[in-house]
């Protein structure tokens, strides 16, 4: 097991070299610079000269990705044009937006589709099944954006119940921060949820037919039992995969919700950083959320490895 | 017809809520003004800088003209007065400028302000003020007194305070230890009546009473950049909130007090909320469409000419504004000191003539080149206005495309001789500043319809040199006539502002950035 | 992006989907899709608006792109049933357009990404000393977010349609290369293979008339929800500003421009999100149908 671990956290490395290539590749491909933030449209061309200077982005790429692979070693990542910090540092306060708004978003879609998706195993072909899987389908098939806005203008202003956007920090108050973190985790859930109601129904479906529960059915066990001991539990497999894959793309989906909830996140720490040319954040930035995926996929690996000892030996 | 009865019942609307405004305002300076408590702004994008010379980012400005002051500033009417000086002696051959410094002001550090204070922010503003020729005019500075700073000057400059009062990225004061620091790498110290206390990036500026304020007591209150300013509220947050809808919301639900951009339509549904007040703010801004006269087909003056026949204005702006605009080709807003009227406009403007414009390009032999115009998402009235514009040039035959792309790609590309042939620019603090600042970015070695203009050269230097504003706006008369036979940049039309916040905000009034001192919550 | 997990559910099944492809019997197939019902009712939805797109020219009332400033935001009416835009433009007309485009875009990223990742994936699995350099660059694709993947290479690239094609198909074919390649692996150890290589079968026709043709189902069904994802993302993209340049409408980008009316003209955003929703479902729809065919052991249970 350890070795599985280690053996995945090195594979881990020349994933985060070739993300850091593709950035450094599209930061050369990317027309204009951060003079376009400081200088304005008046800017002359000596004055953007300057600018350029100042940042050392006059220097040629090779030697400025050089130097960066230098500092990384050193656990340097760099420091922002604008932001007056150091990018880890800016990456850093965002992770407690970002990361507890995935967790919960993916919390609740997993609670939320592996209900709906039970549900409808159990009431195979009934008219729970058919609203269970219409209900998985539509949040599939609404952008989150847009079902984002609905939702702050039911909430947030016609009914007031809930803030429409803006950040409490949970340290500062712990019910403020409940409110302002609802309405983003229930965009998440909804159009996530889909996926895992449908691969929980599916996969239970198939376990419900196989013979050891029909054998346990037989002997006379209760219902509840079946579904929640034997049935749930072989199904869970190719649910914890899911969740897995999800969570990278929760990350991504949060630079939506981060900007229809005015919070303060990772996502759209990088979607501000492109917008503004900063370019150390957005090397650091992409490089940390890309970590963070190798990790989270290394963790649901060995949680899966531990439901399904086989495939610890395949890869 | 009725497409001018439309367009005035908007306007209408808007000049009902308004004046409620107005009126609102009146009424609450007969009420007791009360202290403390705290105001929240929303605003759409972080502050770039908060180094306030650093930059000429108007969602820094809106921050730092609470926090920072200059010697010298606009009043309400745009005229020069002095904030931190006393005053200024300016010798008869206009070579020598004596500022006479207030006593008494402190900065937010305790210190008090001194002339070397003032040196060390001019000469701090030589290596890193964005605006970089504001001091160009001047030769050396030479403290001559505890209070007293002398700025020689290179030549005779009769404009010179009116571009040293530019707020545009201001020449700010700040203390003389700041004074070798990087661009965006200061104390944040200034002398105004805020202070930054806490910038987290996409969340919000904290700004916080500043307790040892020296007011200007020359004046009855605020005026313009300067005047009396008094702090009441305690504590302002200046929000970052992407989303215009959300901030609209965030408005209606109270959690936010002031928009610095309230959406027209938004508008329009609140007008008759008792909950929200509509600030309209005439003279925001140019909307303009910059020709590349280097490239072709734009760099054929008649094919330039037929662009500025065949447009709608009122369409354009009307739409890209919703209905925020006045329809004016002049070069300067009505009825300001240079308004020289529709001369050179007066065929020219507003025509939306098919038939000359296409008898125009048969002169100017077009051959269906692509007209590709610059635009950027960031703006609704670049962008807006630039869907319109292809609209109507396809009307005529012109073969139009419209290249959206993002801020810095559109300032990349622009600065580029070909590849391009028109750009959308709203021209917001120029105008404002006056003629002088709108022709020198037409003036020069790179104008922005890239290739120069002698004819215009020549008249930018007469302006610059005029001695009285009389003949100043005699040579600006010229320069509008020449801008009307150039047509490297088509006038569009003037835009407004709206500004929004909750009823029980009073002292709030519209202007450049949103003062948030003088304002207070009506108990 | 919402959708990539449904990608995912694909990556599970993949090995039933292998054994399952093996007793397919491919003369009935037709049969039985036509058999099912929600196959059915997801392809005549998508068989609506394609013909929809198709017939735009014919069907839009008005011309799309036609600014109108005296009917600016004006409701649903019999007039414009779907009322106007910010613009004074037909609702209803740049839907209709707006479908053509969103499809478009959506069809030709499913035709890239079916075609790279095939490739890569064949590549990967057929010649053993690329498979490690490949698949390693297919995990660092992986890990790149995909919505910021694409904002950046939109910055880069400039937006447009094809921008968006691009973005999108660099951050679907990874997985489905990955699809690609666990389904090679699985047949190129069957015995047929085995056999035509004894018999001294090429390389080419090996893979072509062997391998690929045996490990085609679970692409195909993978390829069915690229085709929904595309949409939802192409909106997204919209959303973020990256997505097609204006005036032409995408059912995204005429949401994109709605939402800041949404509480003042709500037909602007709330018609073609609609449009997005059902196509997505047909789509949806017509995977689960594809999917429940290729899988016997669930088609005798229903």
């Amino acid at each position: 097991m350890i070795l599985f671990i280690a053996r995945r956290l090195l594979s881990a490395i020349p994933v985060l070299f070739v993300v850091s290539l593709m950035t450094f590749f599209i930061m050369w491909l990317v027309p204009g610079d951060i003079s376009a933030e400081i200088g304005g449209a008046d800017a002359t061309a000596a004055q953007i000269e300057q600018i350029r200077q100042q940042f050392g982005l006059d220097r040629p790429l090779l030697e400025r990705a050089l130097q960066w692979y230098g500092n990384l070693l050193r656990g340097d990542l760099g420091h922002s044009y604008l932001l007056d910090r150091s990018v880890l540092d800016a990456v850093a306060e965002r992770l407690p937006v970002t990361l507890p708004l995935a967790a919960l978003g993916l919390l609740m879609a997993t609670i939320m589709g592996t209900l709906l998706g039970i549900l409808a195993a159990v009431r195979h072909n009934s008219w729970v099944d058919q609203s269970a899987m219409v209900t998985a389908l539509i949040g599939l098939s609404i952008p989150d954006f847009w079902f984002g806005l609905v939702l702050v203008i039911l909430f947030g202003v016609t009914l007031g119940w809930l803030p429409t956007g803006g950040f409490v920090p949970i340290t500062e108050d712990f019910w403020g921060w409940v409110r302002c973190m609802t309405l983003p985790t229930l965009t998440l859930a909804f159009t996530h949820m889909g996926v895992l109601a449908r691969m929980t129904r599916s996969s239970m479906l198939d376990v419900l037919d196989q013979d050891f529960v029909r054998t346990a059915r037989a002997k006379g066990m209760g219902r509840g039992t079946v579904i929640f001991k034997h049935a749930l539990r072989n199904a869970l497999v190719p649910i914890v995969t899911v969740v897995g894959v999800s969570a990278g793309v929760l990350l991504s989906g949060a630079v939506v919700i981060e900007s229809v909830f005015s919070l303060p996140g990772v996502g759209r720490l990088i979607v501000g950083s492109i917008q503004r040319r900063d370019f150390p954040i957005i090397q650091g930035g992409l490089l940390v959320t890309a970590a963070v995926f190798v990790f989270v996929n290394l963790a649901v690996d060995i949680l899966y490895g531990w439901l399904d000892p086989r495939v610890r030996d395949d890869r | 017809m009725s497409k001018q009865r439309r367009s005035a019942s908007i306007l209408r609307r808007l000049a009902v809520a308004s004046v409620f405004a107005v009126s609102a305002i009146s009424a609450g300076a007969a009420l007791a003004q009360v202290a403390g408590g705290k105001v929240v702004v929303a605003q759409t994008s972080n502050p770039p800088s908060l180094d306030a010379m650093a930059t000429s980012s108007a969602q820094s400005r809106n921050v730092t003209m609470n926090v920072y002051e200059t010697l010298y500033g606009f009043d309400e009417n745009v005229v020069p007065i002095p904030i931190l000086a006393e005053g200024v002696d300016i010798s008869a051959d206009g070579l020598t400028y004596t500022f006479k410094l207030r006593q008494g002001v402190k900065f937010h550090n305790g210190d008090e302000m001194k002339a070397s204070d003032v040196l060390a922010s001019m000469e701090r503003y030589r290596k890193v003020g964005a605006t970089g020729n504001l001091l160009k005019a001047v030769e050396s500075f030479e403290v001559t007194g505890d209070y007293e700073i002398v700025f020689h000057m290179v030549s005779k400059t009769p404009t010179f305070l009116e571009s040293f009062s530019s707020p545009r990225a201001p020449a700010v004061i700040i203390p003389e230890e700041d004074a070798n620091a990087e661009a965006g790498k200061t104390s944040l110290v200034g002398t105004g009546p805020y202070k930054i206390v806490e910038y987290v990036p996409d969340v919000h500026v904290v700004l916080e009473k500043f307790a040892d304020y020296t007011q200007d007591t020359r004046h009855e209150g605020p005026d313009g950049f300067g005047g009396k300013k008094t702090a009441y509220f305690d504590q302002v947050e200046f929000r970052i909130m992407p989303e215009p809808g959300a901030q609209v919301a965030a408005l209606e639900a109270g959690e936010v007090d002031i928009l610095d951009a309230m959406p027209v339509a938004a508008a329009r549904r609140l007008a008759n909320d008792p909950n929200i007040k509509l600030y309209e703010g005439t003279n925001w801004a140019f909307a303009t469409l910059i020709l590349n006269t280097n490239e072709a087909p734009t760099d054929n003056v008649k094919f330039r000419e037929a662009v500025q026949v065949a447009l709608n204005m009122e369409e354009i702006v009307g739409i890209a504004t919703e209905g925020l605009f006045t329809l004016n080709g002049g070069w300067a807003y009505p009825d300001t000191p240079y308004d020289v009227g529709d001369i050179g406009a007066k065929d020219y403007y507003n025509k939306h003539d098919v038939e000359r414009a296409k008898a125009l390009l048969k002169e100017a032999g077009y051959n269906n080149e692509p007209f590709s115009i610059l635009t950027d998402p960031a703006s609704a009235v670049h962008s807006k206005s630039a869907v319109v514009i292809a609209e109507q040039l396809k009307a005529v035959g012109i073969n139009a495309v419209i290249n959206q792309v993002d801020w810095p790609t559109a300032l990349k590309i622009r600065m580029e001789d070909t590849g391009w042939q028109g750009w959308t620019l709203s021209m917001g603090i120029e105008p404002y500043l006056g003629p002088a600042a709108i022709v020198a970015t037409l003036a020069g070695t790179r104008p922005h319809f890239v290739k120069p203009d002698p004819v215009l050269e020549d008249l930018y230097l007469e302006l610059i040199a005029g001695e009285t504003t009389e003949a100043r706006k005699a040579t600006f008369a010229k320069i509008q006539q020449q801008l009307y036979t150039n047509f490297g940049i088509i006038k569009l039309g003037d835009t407004r502002n709206m500004q929004a916040s909750r009823a029980n905000i009073e002292g709030f009034k519209a202007f450049r950035f949103p003062r948030v001192y003088d304002i207070w919550r009506a108990k | 992006m919402t959708a990539e997990v449904t990608l995912a559910d694909n990556t599970v099944s993949l090995r039933a989907d292998m054994a399952r492809a093996r007793r397919r019997r491919r003369g009935q197939l037709v049969q039985r899709l036509l058999g099912h019902p929600s196959f059915v009712i997801g392809a005549t939805i998508l068989l609506i608006f394609a013909l929809v797109a198709v017939l735009a020219p014919v069907l839009a009332p008005y011309d799309p792109n036609k600014n109108n400033y005296r009917f600016v935001m004006m409701p649903p009416s019999p007039e414009f049933w779907f009322g106007t835009d910010a613009f004074g433009r037909d609702v209803l007309s740049r839907v209709i357009y707006g479908t053509q485009v969103s499809l478009f875009i959506s069809v030709l990223v499913v035709i890239c990404t079916g075609i790279f990742g095939t490739i890569l994936g064949t590549m990967a699995s057929y010649v053993r000393p690329l498979d490690g350099f490949i698949m390693r660059g297919l995990d660092g694709m992986m890990a790149f977010p995909g919505v910021l993947l694409a904002i950046a290479l939109a910055a880069a690239l400039g937006p447009s349609a094809l921008t968006v094609v691009v973005a999108l198909t660099v951050t679907f074919t990874p997985r489905t290369a990955r699809i690609v390649r666990s389904g090679v692996i699985v047949v190129q150890s069957m015995q047929y293979v085995e056999a035509a290589r004894a018999v001294g079968a090429g390389h080419a026709r090996i893979i072509l008339r062997y391998i690929l043709a045996n490990a085609l189902s679970p692409v195909i069904v993978q390829l069915s929800s690229v085709f929904a994802v595309s949409i939802i993302a192409e909106a997204i993209l919209s959303f973020l500003g990256v997505g097609p340049p204006p005036p032409a409408p995408s059912l995204g980008n005429i949401i994109a421009d709605g939402r800041t009316y949404i509480q003042e003209a709500w037909w602007i955003a709330v018609f073609p999100g609609l449009a997005i929703a059902i196509v997505v479902l047909g789509l949806n729809l017509m995977g689960d149908g594809l999917r429940d065919i290729i899988d016997p052991r669930q088609r005798n249970e229903r």
